[in-house]
């Protein structure tokens, strides 16, 4: 109890405050009524901005890609269109489009693991392993593009590195078949079932007027009537020649942020097929120099959760003089800070997950079980000179 | 890109009062230096404008080259830039602070969205923020020595190699 208000503060995190994330949140509660709140962040901080200043413009592009286990092609397609933009170079068509492919992929995959996430912490654990059981069928294909489930590493600076041959097109075809089947359930199991309409609807109701005054994006906003979407209104890669619509909805609860998601995901659906059948011919790569031209560059994307800012600046070497990267994440939380009060207390685990918070967890040690020697924690330098001697 | 162009002009209409330099970088963005006394107005003016949203605050730090003898010594300074956003254009206010004046006003109470960003610029570039009314760490560890800011170029950790880097 604290002395000036006479109110309880209840401490949630940082060990999984609802989610399976790291962050601290103090909820000041009157009864089971919340009246304030707080947050505290930074316990997977990697310091990965400052990482970025001693690696070269190449060892950069994996460091980014590892901002995030969820959005990871995101994060290395703002960081190469800034690199690229800076350089002056043209990247082939067919590598934007294959790129946007990949991002809308990515999306599709981003949202149906927070539908699981959200149905999880409403209670409602069979959604939460169907939505995560169809969500392999996605990963499958990113995998079956790329060879890796998470960090597909489909950008190089000045292109991509993998191609999509027919055979790909007709597995991405077939899974998109299932998987707009699959999400078309789940639209109709958030708008029909009672007790999870009644979880949902009217909880942290926000107004389009204070989405914009909180300074929130993606789809928390769009979910408020917020019309905004960096593909829409500052088109990169090919979105000018393969648009998307803007999914908006006006309750501005819960209840719309499930519905904009899983409408956003049928968007996807339906530009992916576009690409696919209408693909750019041409080269996969051009060529970038190795030092980059003095200057600085601003690039944004649409990540899953929304707007990504990448601002780049060169000192005309072979390494950056500075990459700040504003997240989406970021700029959602102080949405949760003010709908929280008000609410019950039992309605913080779903109003956390309604943003869809990503902490980009990645620690830097691993815990490592070998045959009978036990566990072992493993720094990350050790890890690195395991790997190394592993492939020497 | 010509309603780009036009919301460029309209920002440039507004800040121009404000204004130390005015450029044009890259076709999509406006950069716009400003004295830090006129931070406020400026930020007011566009959002009194409803010119788009704070995007991002940045900080860089530029540290002064060593003096050849007998030059005298140029003072270190950090840059603050505001991104701001409005469909696909892009101004920044710049403003740029020399070490021993790090100093900047809170514009939270005109962009509450900015309460975050300064926060994170206060603990990492070591500016002070008058008026931002939050205390502690944000990402920093608790025990994060005082006085020391891990993006000012001199930080270059604690004694110890930076592991990964090129020939570590």
């Amino acid at each position: 109890m604290t002395a000036d208000t006479n109110k309880f503060v209840i401490p949630i995190g940082p060990q999984h405050p609802a989610l399976k994330e790291p962050a601290n949140f103090e909820f000041w509660v009157d009864g089971e009524i919340v009246t304030g709140a707080s947050v505290r962040l930074g316990y997977v901080h990697r310091g990965i901005e400052k990482g970025a200043e001693v690696r070269t413009w190449t060892q950069n592009l994996y460091l980014m890609e590892r901002i995030c286990g969820i959005c990871s092609h995101v994060h290395a397609t703002a960081y190469t269109l800034g690199v690229e933009k800076l350089a002056g170079v043209e990247v082939p068509p067919r590598a934007n489009a294959i790129r946007q492919l990949m991002a809308e992929l990515e999306r599709i995959h981003s949202h149906m693991l927070w539908l699981g996430v959200a149905a999880h912490e409403g209670g409602f654990d069979t959604l939460f392993m169907y939505s995560w059981r169809d969500r392999e069928t996605v990963m499958d294909l990113l995998e079956k593009i790329s060879g890796n489930k998470v960090h597909y590493s489909a950008n190089l600076l000045g292109g991509v590195k993998f191609d999509i041959t027919p055979e790909l097109a007709t597995e991405v075809h077939k899974g998109l078949d299932f998987l707009e089947e699959r999400n078309r359930f789940y639209l109709k199991v958030v708008t029909t079932d009672e007790t999870f309409i009644g979880r949902t609807r009217d909880i942290g109701t926000m107004t389009t007027e204070k989405a914009e005054f909180l300074g929130a994006i993606g789809p928390t906003a769009r979910a408020s009537g917020v019309a905004r979407d960096i593909r829409v209104d500052a088109p990169y890669l090919t979105y000018e020649q393969f648009p998307v619509k803007v999914m908006t909805h006006t309750s501005g609860d819960l209840h719309g942020r499930f519905i904009v998601r899983i409408h956003e995901t049928f968007e996807s659906i339906r530009v992916i097929r576009e690409i696919l059948d209408h693909m750019p011919q041409g080269d996969l790569t051009t060529r970038v120099p190795r030092r980059i031209p003095a200057g600085e560059a601003v690039s944004r994307v649409e990540a899953p959760r929304g707007e990504l800012l990448y601002f780049i600046a060169s000192n005309g070497s072979e390494k950056p003089e500075r990459v700040k990267v504003r997240t989406p994440s970021l700029c959602n939380w102080s949405t949760v800070l003010s709908l929280a009060i008000g609410l019950k207390l039992a309605d913080m685990p779903m109003l956390l997950s309604g943003i869809d918070p990503c902490f980009s967890c990645n620690d830097r040690s691993i815990s490592l079980k070998r045959g009978q020697q036990g566990a072992q924690v493993w720094s990350w330098e050790k890890l690195r000179q395991y790997g190394i001697e592993y492939y020497r | 890109m010509a309603s780009t162009i036009g919301s460029l002009g309209a920002a440039e209409a507004v800040l121009k009062p404000f204004a130390t330099t005015i450029t044009r970088p890259q076709p999509e963005r406006l950069e716009v230096n400003i004295h830090p006394d006129n931070l406020l107005a400026a930020v007011r003016a566009l959002v009194d404008e409803s010119w788009g949203y704070l995007s991002a605050i940045v900080g860089l730090d530029r540290p002064a080259q060593l003096a050849a003898e007998g030059m005298s010594q140029p003072e270190s300074a950090i840059d603050v830039l505001y991104l701001f956003c409005s469909g696909a254009a892009v101004v920044t206010l710049r403003i740029t602070l020399s070490y021993s004046q790090a100093v900047i006003p809170t514009i939270s109470g005109i962009a509450p969205t900015a309460m975050l960003y300064e926060w994170e610029l206060r603990e990492m570039f070591g500016v002070e923020v008058v008026g931002l009314r939050v205390t502690g760490h944000l990402i920093l560890a608790d025990d994060w020595p005082a006085g020391v800011y891990p993006l000012r170029k001199s930080f270059t950790g604690f004694n110890q190699p930076i592991v990964g880097a090129e020939g570590a």
